[in-house]
């Protein structure tokens, strides 16, 4: 386990710099080399060759592409992640209004699925190959096998359509769209500090069931890994001692397994969020939800670079901050990094 | 204790929360229509620009055009009170109209407005282009006579009618040029301002634009017409199809137009709900690459004619969005053939492959648009080729790819659509018998003939002739004539299905005029209670 020394924590920062750097690098490549040319889109099909041409000129698309990576470098040490295509708009502004979407539906996911996760599948372990380990396994087989497209349409047919219990796709219904000022861009967040209780209500109702299904295949994972974890740790030594002193399943499980297994907890509890922070793409477009998942969607099918290009630093920059974090979360959580710090 | 206390807080903030919680609703308001669409591919709102069909809808509402052209394909005043023809071009009267910017509506926006058209360059303009105006003569021909006269001169590609169902298209609507011209920058016309912002005369302001989230449309107070019953329409992003489907049955949306085949018709027979399919005058397309062997042999590409099952796929693939048909004029338009003998005939069509010197068949690459129903179209012309013995290996991509590929001359087959630059037989036939110069030179990358690699030299000079002939008698002969000239040289931009656009409505919403260019207005449009 590493030390957390300014020293090491400029050295993570650096890496972080780099890696960031090769993945634009990567992306920006593979963008220019894919068929998929935006001057198309924008002056449509039956353009003549001449407005094509005008058209990639303009957006430096005619440049040698080393040529046109240092231009959007350049810009982009100023801050400037260039225009979408796609919305007209400079990037920077389309993924503050995504990003929110998406960070707002992955949160409640990843609380919703830790919460039930985790004590089903230490349970699953603790009463190993009953009935409920069965049942767990059931549930955890199905959330993962399948489909996230097929649990949103019967979803929503189920509690939206016939048993009314939610609100339809989208953030908010229609005739509240657009009322609330965005501070956070979190709806549920915004619509609080603003004092309205109509429009937090009905975000709560919209909201719901995306990130309930959003949780049950994160929540499949979650599950299965803490069942093997625990299951690890019943067998050793220290636990067949707690026993043996006499300390009941709770105090065992709660005051010895848990934080034992609470290091590896946290690097799946990472990996599922940075999973769907990325955008869960088939839950967006099931649920019309306006996240980065589907405006990366949008943007690749137009070959929107300046889009894709930003999106992709954005969630490479969430995966390696999770990571991050998590590695942060080892000093807090292991005994044995904090010796070694003192 | 502290924690007691935090508890005890959190747990009156959350009762008082709870006890507000309202009783879900789930309906539209009366005064406002929610329409459920796809906004995928409105990448601008610039009406010289934006081509799109759900593009069109926005503009339809905010801009006017002089004339347009109603759900029965007649044409009629919109800004243009009324017009005078004679032999060398159109004199129009303007109404009394204003912009949603308070100035009012004058010829030289008229003016503006088409010269920008020309000078932009893009797609829309082509079909300026291909009836002789250029962003070279269009100033000339194009002249504001005083504050409400507007004349503009024919050129001898074009007839006073087809100029008149021109100007009828979203490209011809009016803008705002003291607004516009505000906002130029870099000899751009205005256009960086204009995609996203909007200046026009129409019954509605744009409120907002939301890309790929929703559009908000406001009654404009200054129209010049009746005030739009529907203070707001709202048209709201939803990409997935069962999804609009099930929002529409709930009644959150009023209208879905972005629906697949399979959902349109779980509305058949259901009360609550009209199905209203418009003709759009364009077709679903096999483009063949006539330059490559053995696709340049009539022979063959009768063959393939002969090896699609047009019934079934219409039926099972198409439903609501297309009918067969293989001449390029739609069925029940004035002035349209009969179908060829063009139908699954695969005996008929192994011959021809014999005869032409493939007793065997041979493999080709299909290529297509990755979305229904043209991937669906796709697989099954696969399978029907296959029984005559052409192995066909599809390769699908996004639009952008394909696109980029039909223009490069790429392909050996591709399904593209084509579009009516007018709502009459000449106006269908256009995308199949254009292409004044095949040579690769040309670079007529616009044009779907030259695509395929296909010359067509008499078509062409008979199109032209065509076009420019007043005399309707005359001109009807010449468009049967085209559409027999069409068939009989076995074509390499082979008609396969007439196209429609078909939308669900609630039934109470009335009012609702389709166009054939989805130029559909709103402004008559009103909300019986619902039943």
């Amino acid at each position: 386990m590493k030390e957390f020394t300014p020293i090491e924590v400029a050295r993570r920062v650096g890496q972080l710099a780099v890696s960031l750097f090769a993945l634009l690098i990567v992306t920006f490549v593979i963008g220019r080399v894919l068929p998929t040319d935006p001057v198309g889109a924008i002056v449509g099909e039956l353009a003549d060759p001449a407005a094509f041409a005008a058209m990639r000129q303009k957006l430096g698309l005619d440049l040698p592409i080393y040529q046109q990576f240092i231009i959007y470098v350049g810009s982009l040490l100023r801050g400037d992640l260039g225009t979408a295509i796609l919305t007209g708009n400079p990037v920077t502004k389309d993924l503050a209004k995504a990003f929110p979407a998406t960070f707002e539906l992955a949160t409640l996911a990843v609380i919703i699925s830790t919460i039930i996760g985790v004590p089903l599948g230490m349970l699953a372990a603790l009463f190993r190959d009953t009935w409920f380990d069965q049942i767990a396994r059931v549930v955890s087989l199905v959330g993962h096998s399948i489909p996230v497209f097929w649990f949103g349409v019967v979803g929503l047919v189920i509690f939206y359509a016939t048993l009314a219990w939610v609100g339809g796709p989208g953030r908010v219904d229609t005739y509240l769209d657009g009322l609330i000022e965005p501070r956070t861009g979190l709806l549920l967040v915004d619509s609080l500090l603003e004092g309205d209780t109509e429009t937090f209500w009905n975000a709560v109702s919209h909201i719901v069931l995306p990130a309930c299904i959003l949780a049950y295949s994160a929540m499949a994972y979650i599950a299965r890994m803490t069942r093997s974890f625990t299951l690890e740790q019943l067998n050793q030594d220290y636990v067949i001692a707690a026993r043996a002193k006499g300390a009941s399943s709770r105090r065992i499980v709660i005051g010895h397994l848990l934080p034992n297994i609470a290091v590896q907890l946290v690097t799946i509890l990472a990996i599922s969020y940075g999973g769907l922070l990325e955008g869960a793409v088939v839950t967006e477009i099931v649920f019309s939800w306006p996240g980065i998942g589907q405006y990366m969607t949008n943007a690749l099918m137009i070959g929107d670079m300046n889009a894709i290009l930003a999106g992709t630093l954005v969630i490479g920059t969430i995966f390696m901050v999770l990571n991050f974090i998590s590695d942060l979360a080892y000093l807090v959580l292991d005994p044995r990094t904090r010796e070694v710090t003192q | 204790m502290t924690y007691l206390i935090t508890r005890s807080i959190s747990g009156a903030a959350l009762a008082l929360l709870v006890s507000t919680a309202p009783i879900a609703k789930a309906e539209t308001p009366a005064n406002q229509l929610v329409i459920g669409t796809s906004l995928a591919q409105v990448l601008s709102v610039d009406p010289q620009q934006g081509t799109e069909p759900k593009t069109q809808e926005i503009l339809a509402a905010v801009y006017d055009r002089l004339v347009y052209v109603d759900e029965k394909n007649q044409l009629k005043p919109q800004l243009a009170e009324s017009w005078t023809v004679d032999q060398t071009g159109i004199t129009f009267k303007l109404r009394d109209a204003k912009f949603s910017s308070g100035n009012p509506v004058t010829a030289k926006d008229v003016v503006f407005s088409l010269v920008r058209l020309l000078k932009l360059n893009q797609s829309a303009s082509s079909y300026f282009k291909n009836s002789g105006f250029s962003a070279d003569n269009i100033e000339t021909l194009v002249k504001a006579v005083d504050q409400k006269t507007l004349r503009i001169e024919l050129t001898k590609a074009t007839t006073s009618e087809d100029l008149l169902y021109r100007l009828a298209m979203g490209i011809s609507s009016v803008v705002d040029s003291v607004e516009v011209q505000k906002h130029f920058a870099n000899n751009d016309y205005g256009n960086e301002w204009l995609r996203t912002n909007a200046a026009g005369s129409g019954p509605y302001v744009l409120r907002r634009w939301t890309p790929n989230e929703t559009v908000i449309l406001e009654a404009n107070k200054d129209y010049w017409g009746s005030a739009p019953k529907m203070v707001r329409v709202i048209m709201r992003h939803v990409p997935e199809s069962q999804t609009a489907r099930l929002m529409l049955e709930k009644g959150d949306i009023d209208i879905a137009n972005a629906l697949t085949a399979p959902d349109v018709k779980s509305f058949v027979g259901n009360a609550k709900f009209a199905i209203d399919a418009t003709k759009v005058g364009g077709f679903y397309v096999l483009a063949m690459n006539a330059a490559r062997e053995p696709l340049s042999k009539p022979e063959v590409r009768e063959a393939l004619a002969y090896g699609i099952d047009y019934k079934n796929i219409a039926a099972t693939i198409l439903g609501p969005y297309g009918r067969p048909r293989n001449v390029p004029v739609p069925e029940d338009w004035a002035g349209a053939i009969a179908n060829p003998d063009w139908s699954f005939q695969p005996e008929k069509a192994k011959a021809l492959l014999a005869k032409a010197g493939y007793p065997n068949g041979f493999s080709l690459t299909l290529k297509t648009i990755a979305q229904p129903p043209r991937v669906d179209m796709a697989t099954a012309i696969q399978a029907n080729l296959a029984q005559i013995g052409v192995k066909v290996e599809i390769k699908q991509g996004n639009g952008a790819d394909i696109v980029a590929q039909h223009r490069a001359r790429d392909f050996d087959l591709l399904i593209p659509q084509s579009a009516a630059v007018m709502p009459n037989a000449l106006g269908a036939l256009n995308d199949f018998v254009t292409n004044p110069d095949n040579r690769a030179e040309a670079k007529n990358a616009g044009n779907f003939v030259w695509r395929s690699d296909w010359n067509i030299t008499e078509i062409n000079a008979l199109r032209d002739k065509a076009n420019a002939e007043a005399d309707t008698a005359k001109r009807a002969d010449m468009v049967k004539q085209l559409q027999e000239m069409f068939i009989a040289q076995k074509p390499a931009v082979l008609p396969m299905f007439e196209r429609f656009e078909p939308i669900v409505r609630n039934v109470n919403v009335v009012g609702y005029s389709p166009n054939l260019w989805a130029l559909n207005r709103l402004e008559n449009v009103t909300k019986t209670a619902k039943k």
